[in-house]
């Protein structure tokens, strides 16, 4: 019996056999066609509710994804804790100029965090979203892991180094940027999304050892998925070549891990089914050399990869670069939708 | 005593030791040693650090201190460098920099220090920089090399709005430019027409060499 996209992306989320395999962008897909068609352009889309839905719902009218998702940059929190950000104008995501913090300071968490910076018109997005593909799409808000926030309040080149000499100093920081996440996923929840998404993109191998993850990254995530406390179901999206720590990742609870094509799921899933573990693995289709670079043939070989190693729901490895052609966004969801 | 003075350099960028890499280069002066071979003893240990970054037996921070270590004791050596290329040619001027909306910091920060290491003359822009700003400094510095570095996929369309602002003020011709970073390719350095790209530190600093026809 075939599905609505909500009920396929909830049914894999939930341990359950959908009727096909999802297909959807855990991370950012607005791309410069995208806006064309929505007629939502940024900058105005980081910023306005309604612009950001308008851009986000293109996910399903125009790709056919089986989830939309806001927003479309990983700066939100940091500029509420007072990080200053370079508006991307219309050509790029905004991103971080100058941390709000040293590694001196002690952080302290803005009064009335949710209703803060682009939060409200993030939560807006969500409701709107919910309300334009009623029950049959499932809506995604996203929010930064704590590890990520914590390096976007002090600066990743600080937090790298500190994470060696000096990691107690680290602690407050992470303290806060959980907390502030846990009212952040409840505003998400309440505002109507069916799945929060955590990207902790800096907690992957590619900026820090195992080891490093196991104490600085994992307690902070772990907490805010408990937090959550399966109220709905939350992905967990991280940067990298993460085999090292996938049991690790997968110990947080959350109920799906999103990851990118230098992680071999294949053998991930046997890794997981040996330890008994049943969550999910979401990818892997390369943003650059398949989506940006590739043809069609390329995104049905790379999306076939991912079927054939066991991914539970194909999506790109990380953030659609603005500038991928429409037309390969399409044939990934029309390859998954042909399986 | 030399050989005792070289190991001790290499261990220090080993152990990621910014003070020891700053004694050991100073004892390396007293003693006499070639600066060349001592900045070569801390390459070595860099070339090591990155084959166990690259088997993922150390990690990106591990690599940071050891890249402030090396600048530490390269802050002694360079200028004695420096001064015994006095006589010889001019070094050539190297403008780097990340590109606009990206404040990646760390590969661009580690090619321009091979590249410093290697005789040229980098200037640093540092992160975020705009075409505008590229091509500014260098005419300023007259350079020979642009370097643009782009690690997020959402800001390597940038290095492209590089080459076409040069293109469009009529100065393509006058630089050569390279491309690098996380998300860059072979591939996308052509389509851009850059006229090269560097896998890693020590590949952009071969191709520096090779566009240059020198050494």
């Amino acid at each position: 019996m075939a599905m609505t996209a909500k009920e396929r992306v909830l049914t894999v989320l939930t341990g359950g056999v959908p009727d096909r395999k999802p297909v959807l962008s855990v991370c950012q897909y607005a791309t410069y066609g995208l806006m064309e068609k929505t007629g939502a352009f940024w900058p105005e889309a980081h910023y306005d509710g309604k612009a950001m839905a308008e851009l986000a719902l293109g996910g399903a009218s125009v790709l056919h994804l089986d989830a939309v998702r806001v927003p479309f940059c990983q700066t939100v929190e940091a500029e509420i804790f007072g990080s200053t950000i370079k508006n991307g104008g219309k050509t790029h995501i905004p991103s971080i100029e100058t941390p709000a913090f040293t590694l001196d300071d002690k952080p302290i968490i803005p009064a009335g965090f949710t209703d803060r910076g682009r939060i409200p018109a993030i939560l807006e997005a969500i409701t709107r979203c919910r309300k334009a593909v009623g029950e049959d799409v499932a809506v995604m808000g996203s929010i930064v892991g704590p590890f990520s926030v914590a390096a976007n309040i002090i600066g990743i080149a600080t937090l790298l180094k500190a994470s060696l000499r000096k990691p107690e100093k680290l602690l407050p920081f992470f303290s806060a940027a959980e907390k502030t996440a846990e009212a952040y996923a409840d505003a998400v929840i309440n505002a109507g999304a069916d799945v929060i998404v955590i990207e902790d993109m800096m907690a992957s191998l590619d900026m820090i050892s195992p080891k490093t993850y196991r104490t600085l990254a994992f307690p902070y995530e772990k907490q805010l998925v408990d937090h959550i406390g399966g109220r709905i179901p939350v992905i967990i999206h991280i940067c990298g070549k993460l085999d090292m720590v996938m049991n690790d990742i997968a110990a947080t609870g959350v109920s799906a891990i999103s990851v990118e094509s230098a992680v071999d799921i294949a053998k991930v899933k046997k890794q997981f089914f040996d330890a008994g573990i049943s969550v999910p693995v979401f990818g892997s289709v390369h943003p650059i050399r398949v989506l940006l670079e590739g043809n069609k043939d390329d995104v049905i070989k790379a999306v076939r990869k991912s079927v054939e190693d066991g991914a539970d729901a194909i999506s790109p490895d990380c953030a659609v670069a603005p500038e991928t052609p429409l037309e390969n966004l399409i044939a990934m969801t029309e390859a998954v939708a042909s399986l | 005593m030399a050989d005792t003075i070289l190991a001790k350099l290499k261990q220090s960028i080993l152990d990621f030791d910014e003070d020891a890499a700053l004694e050991a280069a100073e004892e390396s002066i007293e003693a006499g040693i070639d600066p060349v071979a001592a900045v070569g003893a801390l390459a070595e240990a860099l070339n090591e650090l990155g084959i166990a970054f690259e088997k993922m037996e150390v990690f990106l921070p591990e690599i940071m201190l050891a890249s402030d270590a090396f600048k530490n004791a390269l802050s002694v050596l360079e200028p004695e460098i420096k001064k015994k290329n006095a006589e010889g040619k001019k070094a050539i001027p190297i403008v780097i920099g990340t590109v606009q909306g990206d404040i990646h910091q760390v590969g661009k920060d580690m090619v321009a220090t091979f590249l410093a290491t290697a005789g040229f003359e980098v200037y640093d822009l540092g992160v975020d920089v705009a075409p505008s700003r590229f091509l500014e400094e260098a005419k300023r510095l007259d350079a020979k090399i642009i370097a643009a570095a782009a690690l997020m996929s959402t800001t390597r369309p940038v290095q492209k709005d590089l080459i076409d602002f040069l293109e469009a003020k009529g100065v393509r011709d006058k630089y050569i430019v390279l491309v690098g970073g996380g998300v860059v390719t072979q591939d996308w350095a052509e389509q851009i027409r850059a006229d090269g790209y560097g896998q890693d530190a020590i590949a952009a600093v071969e191709l520096a060499k090779k566009l240059l026809h020198v050494a």
